[in-house]
């Protein structure tokens, strides 16, 4: 009898979401029967300035932007389009030029505040953006199960706020749990919010606060300066969070005591996509330490391998950051089903206790902008 | 005597006109390479190869003449010079019972590779590589810690030939003392150890080999794996599908099979009209 109970709570927001997602469907597709298949559908808040030449969009299906970019370019350059400026959640990242190489423009405050005041933020110009996102946390090499894994499908969603500034949401599939005592109940994916800054050409932040990955909620607040154009990058990350999970019926956390403090600083090696990165400060639990990591970046794929040494102990492994194939499902003006741009995994040799551990948000400052270094682009179009 | 000079110089003009050839012959633990042994070549920059090959059993590297292992593995060419090969050994069937009581088996060995190509082929130079297994292992047993050179020599307009002969050090670090439940910190516990201690081990002193390949598309092999006198066979099915079998010792066989694509290509629809030939 409560077998039976328990099945009918599991699968009850799942029927819902299968509704949601099919009465979106029938609306989106009956509005867009008009429109013809189109290349630019891949793209989101596209905006013209024909006397600077220049297109302002946002693409989120590809993990490599210079896929995004020659895709437009392809449609646009005829119409003497020289300049391509993709926006992230609604914000200019740089301005490239494409000719015989490709070229970058950094940003100014002035270039930003005037683009914000010519293009005022209409959270319509996207779509209803639904991302399957798998996740895969796993240990090794305990003899009693040699694999503790926990697998789930989240359907992943953002909601555009206003400039910078959105909503993560979604619903969590569980598949297999071998890690931890979490039932398989189907229940909310990490939520939160997210605002993007430019400063001016050369320094960013990421704000977050909500629901994030690994089991933590709280703040986090990132700063870089990152001159796309040059080797040299430094950063900075802190964060106050606690545990949080979703047992059958409720919600469980506990209070924010887990202080997260880190100060990077990168070199890029411009001619081999590689970035070598010192990081280091105290990581979750007290954990202090230090990680130096390895980056190459391959067209839609990075790969880094990394050491960590950290009053819990030393760790080494690899990582890596993949787009999960077929990529697009389906797509209308208004809606789109795709699979995630960016599935992000990381290998530990050792198995130690809370070593260097630290909890995820939507993305990373460091990696978010060195996609948009000018040598990695170069590099794949020249 | 001038026919020979004659020959001699067109092959050269050969060899050196070669455009970045694709070696995509792969050994045992998933570096480029002939069957038991490594070469000094690397793939194409960007390449990533996945693979698996079987050891038989009175070749079994770690469960030698108990059980056939299985190897599983990755590899990437990170950088032109530079490839990094992951690898996962595990025997075949029910693997002895250690005195803990568990299954002797676990996950398996797993092992990080570099090989780094400190020097390039040249017109009368050979490439030459030098390769390391990561120290923190626990208990590997496919450690490959070698010097090897490598040279190609075109013997016809398809036949290639790669010579390659290498020293392996019978020398390693272990973290002997550790024991996997309590593997806290990869920076403590190393041992140097000698592969020769134990009954059967893996490359250990000098070795050799010739890979003759077919228009990149097929090759016969034959190899010193500084223990035995090896012979093997391999082709290339469909553009990256390489399928290879050998047999060791003129006595038992082993297979392989691998799959390798580029990381570096845009998409066929983008790169055909940006292609740095455009």
């Amino acid at each position: 009898m409560r077998k039976r109970i328990r099945t009918s709570v599991l699968n009850e927001p799942l029927v819902q979401g299968l509704f949601l997602l099919v009465g979106l469907l029938v609306w989106s597709t009956g509005e867009s029967r008009s429109q013809s298949v189109n290349k630019l559908l891949n793209f989101e808040n596209l905006t013209v300035d024909t006397a600077r030449h220049q297109i302002y969009y946002e693409q989120r299906l590809y993990r490599n932007p210079l896929i995004g970019l020659l895709e437009l370019a392809e449609e646009v350059v005829p119409q003497g389009i020289t300049t391509f400026v993709p926006l992230f959640q609604g914000v200019p990242i740089a301005g490239y030029q494409l000719g015989s190489g490709l070229r970058t423009t950094t940003l100014s405050g002035n270039d930003r505040q005037r683009f914000n005041r010519e293009h005022p933020f209409d959270g319509r110009a996207y779509k209803f953006d639904f991302r399957l996102q798998p996740e895969f946390i796993a240990q090794f090499g305990f003899r009693e199960q040699i694999v503790e894994s926990k697998t789930n499908l989240l359907l992943q969603s953002q909601l555009y706020i206003s400039r910078g500034l959105i909503l993560n949401w979604g619903v969590l599939f569980p598949i297999i749990n071998r890690l931890d005592n979490q039932a398989l109940n189907v229940r909310p994916a990490p939520t939160f919010l997210n605002q993007f800054l430019a400063l001016n050409g050369t320094n960013f932040m990421s704000l977050s606060a909500g629901l994030f990955y690994n089991d933590q909620y709280g703040v986090n607040v990132q700063y870089r300066h990152a001159d796309l154009t040059k080797r040299w990058s430094y950063g900075m990350e802190s964060g106050l969070t606690g545990f949080y999970f979703f047992p059958p019926n409720g919600f469980y956390y506990e209070t924010m005591k887990n202080v997260l403090l880190l100060a990077d600083v990168a070199y890029r090696i411009p001619g081999r996509d590689v970035t070598l990165k010192l990081s280091g400060g105290q990581y979750l639990y007290q954990d202090r330490g230090v990680r130096f990591d390895f980056i190459r970046q391959l067209g839609s794929v990075e790969v880094g391998f990394y050491v960590s040494k950290t009053g819990n102990g030393g760790s080494g492994g690899f990582n890596f950051a993949i787009p999960i194939a077929p990529g697009r499902i389906f797509q209308t003006r208004r809606l789109r089903l795709r699979t995630t741009e960016e599935f992000r995994w990381e290998y530990a040799y050792s198995r130690g206790y809370n070593m260097a551990t630290r909890y995820k948000v939507s993305y990373q400052l460091d990696a978010l902008l060195r996609q948009y270094h000018t040598s990695y682009l170069q590099n794949q179009y020249r | 005597m001038r026919a020979i000079r004659e020959i001699f110089l067109v092959v050269i003009g050969l060899v050196t006109g070669l455009s970045t050839p694709l070696w995509g012959q792969i050994n045992i633990s998933g570096k480029s390479g002939l069957m038991y042994i490594p070469s000094a070549d690397v793939q194409e920059e960007g390449t990533f190869t996945v693979g698996y090959a079987y050891s038989p059993s009175r070749y079994a590297i770690k469960y030698n003449r108990t059980n056939s292992e299985s190897i599983y593995f990755i590899s990437l060419v990170v950088l032109s010079r530079l490839e990094i090969n992951v690898n996962l050994l595990r025997p075949n069937g029910m693997a002895p019972r250690s005195s803990v009581g568990f299954a002797a088996e676990g996950i398996g060995d797993r092992q990080i590779d570099l090989k780094y190509v400190f020097m390039t082929e040249k017109t009368r130079w050979p490439s030459v590589a030098l390769i390391l297994s990561a120290p923190f292992g626990i208990d590997n047993s496919l450690i490959t810690n070698a010097l090897v050179a490598t040279k190609h020599v075109k013997l016809s307009k398809i036949i290639d030939a790669g010579f390659t002969v290498g020293m392996g050090s019978p020398y390693s670090l272990y973290r002997s003392g550790v024991k996997n439940e309590e593997n806290s910190d990869i920076f403590t516990g190393y041992t140097l150890k000698d592969k020769r201690d134990k009954p059967y081990y893996y490359l250990a002193g000098p070795f050799g080999g010739v890979n003759l390949s077919v228009a990149n598309k097929a090759g016969l092999m034959f190899e010193w794996d500084s223990q035995h006198v090896n012979i093997g066979l391999y082709a290339r099915l469909v553009r990256h599908w390489t399928l290879q079998a050998g047999l060791v010792n003129g006595d038992q066989l082993t297979f392989g099979t691998s799959y390798s694509l580029n990381l570096l290509q845009l998409p066929k629809r983008l790169s055909a009209k940006h292609s740095p030939a455009k």
